[in-house]
């Protein structure tokens, strides 16, 4: 232990055990723990306890009927479990009867403070971290702890509840760890004391009428069998599975979801053989009796199992299906292909059966869709894939949402009046649609998607998540609408899709919703990005107004529609699809462009635009865009002018980037022209090549990153530094002999960094040399500032020596300032 | 039965941040979604796992309820929605959307930057969990779905706080968020109507303080910058971007003309146009006065208080800096704070609460020898001054507000257990009502009885109004009609209405009983006897003897028969409908007490 910390221990303790101080926030308190427990990490508790009695006497003190606050308590209960939790000191605990008085019958039950959940849960929380070795289960079974933790799984409190019910497994695991080995695993009779009680009282609560306690033990079933691999799991669940395939049999079955989660977890244990334990049978049966929502989650879970019998997996399967299913035949005119699930044995959910109530249907459709979803991404996606008629159902639920659909029968008439203007399943139905992209489908499908898509842009129902929704997945259709492998361009079909898009496009860049002209210039960028070089893509973008709102949004009110304008509008320039096309002969309309850019960096008065800028701007520096290279030393610099007085640090950092993108590419293009750095060896290069360096004092880069260096905002510095860093490796090697100090100016520039740091900011560097930088470059203890940086900036605040400091300078205090928030 | 359940993940028995579980009639809200400033670690967002433990959160919620933008309320929202994966709708008011973003980049820059925290939110994720928002206007009720309906009333407390009505079918529950009962220098007090919830949750963050006028404080804070200022001092003032800051600039700017003084205010980080922005937008949801005198003079449009320069700190003479963020703990304001601490001129006031480990903490706690980075000690020679400006209800507030809404219940949130269970007890005795304190993670179940809506056929009204028995608001009334129950509606109609409505057939139900009488004579003689004597009892009845032999009064029908075993004996067939039951039974029971001896 720090010996400041040491130095502020008795005191602390002092504050802690007087109920009449005031003890700061919880935070505190929680934060102390932490640091104890990082302490015992590293050194033994006993010595601990022995060296600091002021510690003994804090736990000690909680014995004592006094009026100790409950956060006071609770956290001396997890305190004395993490001393606890190594052995000799829970020795040393014990014979001083410590740990009786705090977790036994006459301790914390008895006080007046149980009635708190805080109280209760520090009790817990103290158990579960004593309970780590032989001498803390002897004393959990004869303290009557057991029982007590039993009574707590039905703890009002969720928190109390579930922790208790993860202390009976942790106890378990700990039993079975060093109690039972050999043959004796398969003998529950000859598991230790403190395991048999648990399964003991698990296996009575199955057996319970009452269903939370049914609850309970399923969970500290699930638990066992999720976070215990051992052998003797197998002879648990040989145990128990009986009375687990009993609650089956009731009407209706209990606890349904804990059932099945158990059920998955059991499924999922590496070390259970299922076809001996009859488990698949159990999960047919389940999946088979279950409601369709109920089933839903059981269905997803079992066709996710590694090792599952195909013909459950296609029951699984059915069962995921059936929803969709229904509505595919209830609304399918006239004879076509087989739908879902047709020629299999017959389901026997119809629509009329899901129509009985609207919330419950709709929630049926949501998870089933997501599920689908869900299972389309992972590698244990059934094979063959029923692509066509799923998205068929896909697209005929969002027709239905949308009003289009043109139901024939009166059950499709239903249909349309309980789903029509739902954008809750319209969400679920656009996320599946996007990833129902990925299968191959028939050209006439992708055509009714595109047609489905469009409807939903242009409908003036549309709330903005639909829309962002919609534009997600029309992006995925397209980019995946392409037949031919490896090449991204636009298939035919596409194009005359983005035709009648563009249009639509115009219309809702002038919506009156920030979100939805946001995530429709969001939409256009990828586009751009995506096909921008496409001739045709061009062409169908040039023939609507999409470029020139692009820009007009440069001005819009709403701070992050700007900046995606920004994004738009710098993707439309790169790719040359700017509103007024470029020619050689007018370079104006670009050039404004970048004029408005720069003014926008300068006096937007929010940081998401000036970001955007900043972002465009080193893309265009990377990809050398024509107005960038005109004359990149006045683009350059004028940003580094425009960034270093920016309030976002954010801005300071991208500048810090764009600067160094602009080093890299001024190195590799001086390493062509300078004869020094490559082919000669080094000591025949007399100087740094002066061109190079003179341009970086001229910009001025240098100064730009030794202010960044001295940047109230940590991240900004540690940039500075990596590029100073990076500019001091790469000049060594063009650079002379010469030492700092050297120079005649560096005595000056070493003297204004000398006031930066002292906080006299703002004032120039003034006209400095080349060598005159180099000098201070190599002065500069870079890596010693990196090492300093890289720590948080609140690591003096966040030290254990400020908590206590803080905590003991707060006593008294605390009823000036009491209880404020916000 | 149905029943409403209330668990607390966040602001039972605390004030750390809220984030309160509801569920109506098997609708599932969440009421807030805030952060812990204190931790640094996941602690700082509440435990979403308990909210359900199977299924998706987006299909187990129905939606997410902001009541206004402080983080403790609303900080956890772009993890919750981009990162734990809700995506359903998100409810708040107009400018509780337009601001939050703003407070949660700040914080989210001030993460980052600290700490280089690589697990945090994005700005691209606050601004995707910002689209996902549905604004609200004032006392609108916005339908969620079919059956959930929620309302927002004015809070006061920040610019576009609101309270919220959540209604599914005829119950109800209030959540108040904070708010303000006396209205301040820019908004108005808290208000809501007499909608008398099933549940009131109630912030009660002051429960057992009666709050001095906050014209006091404000008076001391002027008097402290303005001494500060005379002799040549600085003063900083370190505030979140948003809130207070607007109240005190307010404050500064009108007492800065009045004294007609000279000395610079500067508002760093480019805030002062983006609150002016938006409080001119939002112009209907500040108080009165600056409503009123907006036409003139715009409140928020500053002439004295210009934008900050990071050069400025260094100028020389005294100067008042408003600069971000408000605890000392990192960025501009702690800039500020090392510059000037060590001259006992200067001075820093902090507005509001600080949590453990900043330095604005430990300056509020006394310490005055602060150690910094690379184990330089920062002396604080400046003075040091607290000011509270937070806006809640004191203890005062709370109960007018219970007794403005008269709710059945209470629950209180958003507090200290122990100033919970005084005002718990205050409340239940004098609006003799239960009232709750949940802890974290504990589960409130109230019990309701729902009272259905029924509608009623004009037709069934109009044949009531004939009889002449017009309708009460307040006198309950017994109606014979049939029910219907269609398209989750019930309605009474008449059953003629209702038969063809359903298009059913009518069948007419009747009620037989047997009566056996001693009589020798003939049945028909055996009727005559029966008819003489009811028409002699029953004046006020219409009784008559029809030709076949039977006799009818009103609906009911008697007819005599021989006893197939007996001849001495006659059985009487007594019928009826429902509708004459009552006289049904009275002319069995008669006719079992006998017949009298006929006249020889």
């Amino acid at each position: 232990m720090d010996p400041e910390c040491a130095r502020l221990l008795p005191a602390l303790c002092a504050v802690l055990a007087d109920p009449r101080q005031l003890v700061a926030d919880d935070t505190c308190l929680e934060k102390l723990l932490d640091w104890f427990k990082t302490v015992m990490e590293t050194e033994c508790s006993l010595h601990l306890l022995q060296d600091h009695p002021c510690l003994m006497e804090l736990l000690s003190h909680v014995l004592k009927p006094q009026d100790i606050s409950p956060r006071v308590l609770s956290f001396v209960l997890r305190l004395v479990g993490i001393f606890a939790a190594q052995e000799d000191c829970f020795q040393y605990l014990q014979q001083g009867e410590l740990l009786l008085g705090l977790f036994g019958e006459t301790g914390a039950l008895s006080w007046a403070a149980w009635n708190m959940p805080s109280v209760r849960s520090g009790w817990i929380q103290g158990l579960c971290s004593l309970a780590q070795h032989p001498s803390a289960l002897h004393f959990l079974a004869d303290s009557g702890a057991v029982d007590t933790i039993f009574a707590l799984q039905g703890d009002p409190s969720l928190f109390v509840a579930s922790a208790a019910s993860q202390l009976l497994v942790h106890i378990l695991a700990l039993a079975m760890q060093g109690g039972a080995s050999g043959s004796s695993i398969s003998e529950a009779a000859a598991w230790p004391v403190c395991a048999q009680k648990i399964v003991n009282h698990v296996e009575e609560s199955l057996h319970s009428k009452a269903t939370p306690q049914v609850t309970q033990a399923l969970n500290v079933l699930t638990t066992t069998f999720g976070r215990c691999h051992s052998p003797w799991t197998g002879a648990l669940w040989g145990r128990l599975s009986p009375p687990v395939a009993c609650l089956f049999e009731r009407d209706p079955i209990p606890a349904v979801h804990s059932l099945m989660d158990l059920l998955l977890s059991v499924a999922r244990s590496p070390v259970l053989n299922f076809a001996a334990c009859g488990l698949w049978e159990m999960l047919a049966q389940t999946l088979s009796r279950l409601s369709p929502t109920q089933a839903g989650p059981l269905a997803l879970g079992t066709l996710k199992l590694q090792h599952c019998p195909q013909e459950l997996r296609t029951q699984a399967f059915g069962v995921l299906l059936q929803p969709l299913a229904c509505i595919l035949k209830a609304t399918t005119q006239a004879p076509g292909p087989p739908g879902l699930l047709e020629g299999t044995a017959g389901s026997s959910l119809t629509v009329d059966a899901l129509l009985s109530s609207k919330s419950a249907f709709v929630g049926l459709l949501c998870q089933t869709l997501a599920h689908l979803e869900e299972l389309q991404m992972l590698p244990q996606c059934p094979c063959p894939w029923p692509q066509v008629p799923l998205l068929e159902a896909t697209v005929t639920i969002l027709r239905l949402c949308d009003g289009s659909a043109n139901p024939s029968s009166s059950v499709g008439g239903r249909l349309c009046g309980t789903l029509g203007g739902c954008v809750r399943v319209q969400r679920a139905a656009l996320d599946f649609l996007g990833t129902l992209s990925q299968g191959t489908s028939p050209l006439e499908l992708v055509l009714e998607v595109f047609s489905v898509l469009l409807k939903t842009l242009e409908s003036p129902e549309s709330s903005p998540t639909v829309l962002k929704k919609t534009f997600q997945a029309t992006l995925r259709w397209l980019q995946n609408s392409h037949k031919i492998p490896n090449c991204s361009d636009l298939s035919p079909d596409a194009l005359l899709f983005l035709g009648e898009l563009f249009p639509i496009l115009q219309k809702r860049l002038c919506s009156p919703c920030w979100e939805v002209r946001d995530s429709a210039l969001e939409f256009l960028t990828h586009l751009i990005r995506h096909w921008g070089g496409q001739a045709d893509f061009k062409e169908a973008l040039h023939s609507s107004e999409v470029p020139t709102l692009a820009c007009q949004l440069l001005q819009d009110p709403e701070s992050y529609v700007r900046a995606s304008a920004v994004g738009a509008a710098g993707q439309l320039s790169s790719r040359g699809l700017q509103a007024t096309p470029t020619s050689p002969e007018n370079p104006q309309a670009q050039q404004g462009l970048l004029m408005d850019f720069m003014h926008i960096l300068s006096t937007d008065s929010e940081g998401f635009p000036r970001r955007a800028v900043l972002r465009v701007f080193t893309e265009w520096l990377r990809d050398g865009h024509a107005d960038v290279i005109r004359d990149t030393e006045w683009f350059v610099a004028t940003v580094l002018q425009a960034v270093s007085r920016d309030l976002d640090w954010e801005v300071r950092m991208q500048g810090l980037e764009l600067a160094q993108v602009f080093l890299i590419q001024a190195m590799g293009r001086s390493s062509l022209h300078c004869p020094y750095t490559v082919g000669l060896p080094e000591a025949t290069s007399p100087s740094p090549h002066p061109e190079f360096l003179q341009t970086l004092c001229r910009l001025p880069l240098f100064e730009f990153a030794f202010c960044a260096l001295l940047d109230c905002d940590r991240p900004v510095a540690q940039k500075a530094c990596d590029l100073l860093l990076f500019l001091r490796d790469k000049t060594t090697s063009c650079s002379g002999p010469q030492e700092a100090g050297d120079s005649p100016n560096s005595a000056s520039v070493e003297a204004v960094l000398q006031r930066w740091r002292e906080g006299e900011q703002g004032q120039p560097l003034g006209d400095l040399e080349p060598e005159a930088m180099l000098a201070i470059l190599r002065s500069l203890d870079l890596e010693g500032l990196q090492g300093k940086l890289a720590k948080s900036s609140d690591h003096m605040e966040k030290s254990p020596q400020s908590l206590l400091q803080d905590m003991l300078a707060t006593v008294g205090i605390l009823e000036e300032n009491e209880a404020d928030c916000y | 039965m149905p029943e409403i359940r209330v668990t607390p993940l966040g602001a039972g028995q605390d004030v750390g941040r809220s984030c309160i579980l509801v569920s109506i009639s098997g609708k599932n809200v969440m009421l807030d979604c805030g952060m812990h400033m204190g931790y640094n670690d996941d602690r700082r967002f509440p435990d979403f796992s308990y909210i359900t433990q199977s299924g998706r959160l987006t299909d187990f919620l129905d939606c997410v309820i902001i009541s206004h933008f402080h983080l403790d309320h609303c900080g956890a929202l772009p993890y919750f929605s981009e990162m734990v994966g809700y995506d359903g709708p998100i409810y708040m008011t107009h400018p509780t959307q337009a601001i939050c973003p703003i407070l949660l980049e700040d914080y989210r820059k001030i993460a980052v930057d600290k700490k280089g925290e690589a697990n945090f939110f994005t700005s691209q994720m606050i601004k995707d969990c910002m689209k996902k928002v549905v604004a609200v206007h004032l006392h609108q009720t916005v339908q969620v779905d079919d059956e959930l309906e929620i309302k927002a009333y004015y809070a006061g407390h920040v610019l576009g706080a609101a309270m919220f009505q959540i209604k599914v079918g005829s119950e109800s529950v209030v959540y108040t968020g904070d708010y303000n009962m006396t209205p301040d220098r820019h908004l108005g007090a808290a208000w809501i109507d007499k909608c008398r919830p099933n549940l009131l949750i109630t912030e009660s963050t002051y429960a057992t303080t009666i709050r001095d006028s906050k014209r006091c404080r404000e008076r001391d804070f002027l008097k402290k910058v303005h001494e500060t200022v005379e002799r040549g001092g600085k003063v900083l003032i370190p505030v979140f971007a948003l809130g207070r800051a607007q109240e005190l600039c307010i404050l500064l700017e009108t007492f800065w003309e009045r004294m007609n003084l000279k000395v610079p205010i500067y508002f760093s980080t480019g805030l002062t146009e983006k609150a002016n922005h938006y409080y001119k937008l939002f112009i209907t949801w500040t108080n009165q006065k600056i409503r009123k005198t907006f036409v003139q003079r715009n409140m928020f449009e500053f002439k004295h208080i210009k934008a900050f320069d990071r050069a400025f700190a260094d100028n020389p003479g005294p100067m008042v800096v408003f600069a971000t963020p408000g605890m000392l703990h990192a960025g501009q304001s702690l800039q500020i704070f090392r510059k000037w601490a060590g001259n006992e001129k200067n001075m820093v006031i902090m507005p509001g609460y600080c949590v453990q480990g900043t330095v604005g903490h430990k300056i509020l706690s006394g310490q005055r020898k602060l150690e910094m980075e690379g184990r330089q000690v920062l002396e604080v020679k400046m003075q040091v001054e607290y000011m509270s400006f937070s806006a809640h209800a004191d203890a005062k507030g709370i109960m007018q507000l219970v007794g403005q809404a008269e709710p059945e219940s209470v629950l209180l949130v958003h507090g200290e257990a122990k100033k919970m269970e005084f005002l718990r007890q205050k409340i239940e005795q004098e609006f003799r009502v239960s009232c709750y304190m949940p802890a974290n993670g504990e589960t409130v179940t109230l019990p309701t009885s729902p009272s259905i809506p029924v509608g009623i056929s004009l037709g069934l009204l109009k044949r009531e109004m004939v009889q002449g028995l017009l309708p009460e608001a307040k006198k309950p009334r017994l109606l014979h009609g049939t029910l219907i129950m269609k398209d989750s509606s019930f309605r009474l109609v008449s059953s003629e209405q209702a038969l063809k409505e359903l298009g059913l057939a009518e069948h007419q139900l009747r009620f037989t009983c047997r009566v056996h009488l001693q009589d020798t004579r003939k049945e028909q003689e055996t009727a005559l006897r029966v008819y003489s004597h009811l028409k002699n009892t029953l004046k006020d009845h219409c009784v008559q003897h029809l030709p076949d032999g039977s006799v009818t009064v009103e609906s009911i029908l008697i007819q005599a028969a021989a006893h197939s075993e007996d001849p001495g004996t006659k059985v009487l067939l007594v019928s009826w409908t429902y509708q004459d039951e009552e006289l049904g039974s009275f002319l069995t029971a008669l006719l079992k007490n006998g017949l009298p001896q006929a006249p020889s």
